[in-house]
């Protein structure tokens, strides 16, 4: 469960990106948070994961105070949590198992483990024929699944995703949204960003749309 | 506990890693920090070799003792078992008055000399060897040998003593002073290095923070690397010692045999080479951690 009571966010260059944010996401529930870019949708998600701390009110993911977490605190919550990014951020000096089993190395997992996980989580978002593959030869859409399945390789109980099909064609839009039902289906809590909440109608979910930081549905 | 063992092991396996993954750059710091360790290293080497050279050529100060003319042979005998006694005593031979002055008339600018000569004027000697040359070992020696009755002199080749003292000193603060700058440089060049890694590495350290890797997971290869670098570069610096040791060896034995010794010279022991390996591994572990501990702040607000 996500908790958010009354959060601002001010940047130090005193830019105000939440305004009072109340929001709970219960368990296994799927939230979409659309709003137009400059919204604070991504600052929404970034305190989620802790990668941000809000200037005033409370994050609680997991019934656990994120302000009140030290540095090991949040560490190991990250590694609780599946985050995908914008921007992918993914390594290209790694190939594609490479990129994957990241999050199972930083847990300590053995090299035989982390071969079961990784192929399983690729085989998951469908790039378990190019696990050797070099990023450079992946598409946008690839790049994506392959962010997802670094995301879901450490079996997290939440995902949260900032602008998960952002970039991607409908068809490319739609199956990243099928394999987020899908992970819903058992039981992951997910936490989505879109801008324009295209290609939603399918997907079992409750929507909140920001606007200047405020939530205005 | 096999968690974290399995987590030292996969940090070793990245730091190789990188080594491997740019094997020039590597051989290069390496061979830069075994050069930086072989010069200290070797004079240290060279040094230990002429003072072991040195106590060969049985050029080691002497302690003559000069008994009281009247002294009888009994009284002679009685004072070497208290010089045999004394702690810094290695050897003590007795040369009786009439083996000098017999010793003396061989000679043959001192033969007319002594022909007109009745009585015999040397007294009952002792030429000690000793066993340490610690000035402050010494100057006790003579005092508590100048309190044996019937000893009248006692005569040490003090300024030979003292100046191998000053030699050794000498050599000693230089391998020192040496040795401390050429472990900053050793430093330096591990912390420029692991600087480097950290910058090309940059992308990776904060996609690994993003997803939840703690500090240690991001460090801990980094540390090894520099470790690994310097411990390498040790052993290199300890190999190069021996071989530039071999290569002189020959010329170098000739010599001191030349001079009646029998020297062979020697590398840096099995444990020196050891310790040489393990301070060099330690301050490759210093410098990455001075450079990791500068520059993660700068890659952590980069997030």
């Amino acid at each position: 469960m996500i908790t958010f009571s009354s959060v601002s966010k001010r940047y130090a260059n005193g830019y105000e990106a939440l305004k009072g944010i109340s929001l709970t996401i219960e368990n296994g529930e799927i939230v979409v948070v659309t709003g137009h870019s400059g919204a604070g949708k991504s600052t929404l998600l970034r305190l989620a994961a802790g990668i941000e701390f809000a200037s005033t009110g409370n994050v609680l993911v997991n019934n656990q105070n994120l302000a009140q977490l030290k540095e090991t605190g949040i560490s190991v919550l990250r590694q609780n949590l599946g985050l995908v990014f914008q921007d992918h951020k993914l390594l290209f000096d790694r190939n594609v198992f490479g990129n994957a089993a990241l999050p199972l190395e930083i847990a300590g997992f053995t090299r035989i483990e982390i071969g079961k996980r990784v192929r399983a989580a690729l085989d998951k978002v469908g790039l378990l024929n190019r696990e050797k593959a070099d990023l450079v030869s992946l598409s946008g859409g690839e790049q994506q699944r392959l962010c997802i399945a670094r995301a879901i390789v450490n079996r997290p109980s939440i995902l949260i995703a900032d602008e998960p099909t952002g970039n991607l064609d409908q068809a490319y839009a739609a199956t990243i949204l099928d394999l987020f039902r899908s992970f819903n289906q058992v039981g992951v809590t997910i936490l989505l960003s879109t801008h324009d909440g295209s290609g939603l109608e399918h997907l079992k979910c409750r929507r909140v749309e920001l606007e200047h930081g405020v939530i205005v549905r | 506990m096999n968690a974290t063992l399995n987590a030292h092991m996969q940090a070793i396996a990245r730091a190789v890693g990188r080594m491997r993954a740019q094997p020039l750059a590597t051989c290069l710091s390496i061979a830069v920090i075994a050069i930086a360790i072989l010069l200290p290293l070797g004079l240290y080497v060279l040094f230990d070799n002429v003072v072991n050279a040195a106590s060969q050529l049985n050029t080691e100060p002497n302690v003559n003792v000069y008994l009281e003319l009247a002294t009888s042979d009994q009284e002679a005998k009685d004072i070497e078992k208290k010089l045999r006694a004394h702690s810094n005593s290695a050897q003590v031979t007795f040369v009786p008055r009439e083996a000098a002055l017999a010793d003396m008339r061989k000679r043959a600018n001192l033969s007319d000399l002594l022909a007109d000569i009745d009585t015999n004027p040397l007294p009952h000697a002792f030429s000690i060897k000793l066993r340490s040359f610690e000035m402050s070992i010494l100057e006790a020696m003579r005092k508590d040998t100048l309190s044996i009755p019937k000893v009248e002199t006692v005569t040490m080749d003090f300024e030979w003593a003292k100046q191998l003292t000053r030699f050794a000193r000498f050599i000693e603060h230089l391998v020192m002073l040496l040795g401390g700058l050429l472990g900053a440089a050793v430093l330096f060049v591990v912390g420029n290095t692991i600087r480097l890694q950290m910058l090309t590495q940059k992308d990776e350290i904060v996609v690994a923070r993003l997803i939840g890797a703690p500090r240690r997971f991001v460090l801990r290869p980094f540390l090894y690397f520099g470790a690994l670098q310097g411990a390498l570069a040790g052993l290199l610096a300890v190999a190069a010692t021996l071989g530039i040791g071999l290569w002189v060896g020959g010329e170098v034995n000739a010599f001191v045999a030349s001079y009646g010794g029998n020297f062979f010279t020697q590398g840096p022991s099995f444990q020196q080479s050891l310790s040489v390996i393990t301070v060099a591994g330690i301050m490759g572990w210093l410098g990455a951690l001075i450079s990791v501990s500068m520059y993660w702040r700068q890659i952590e607000t980069s997030r």
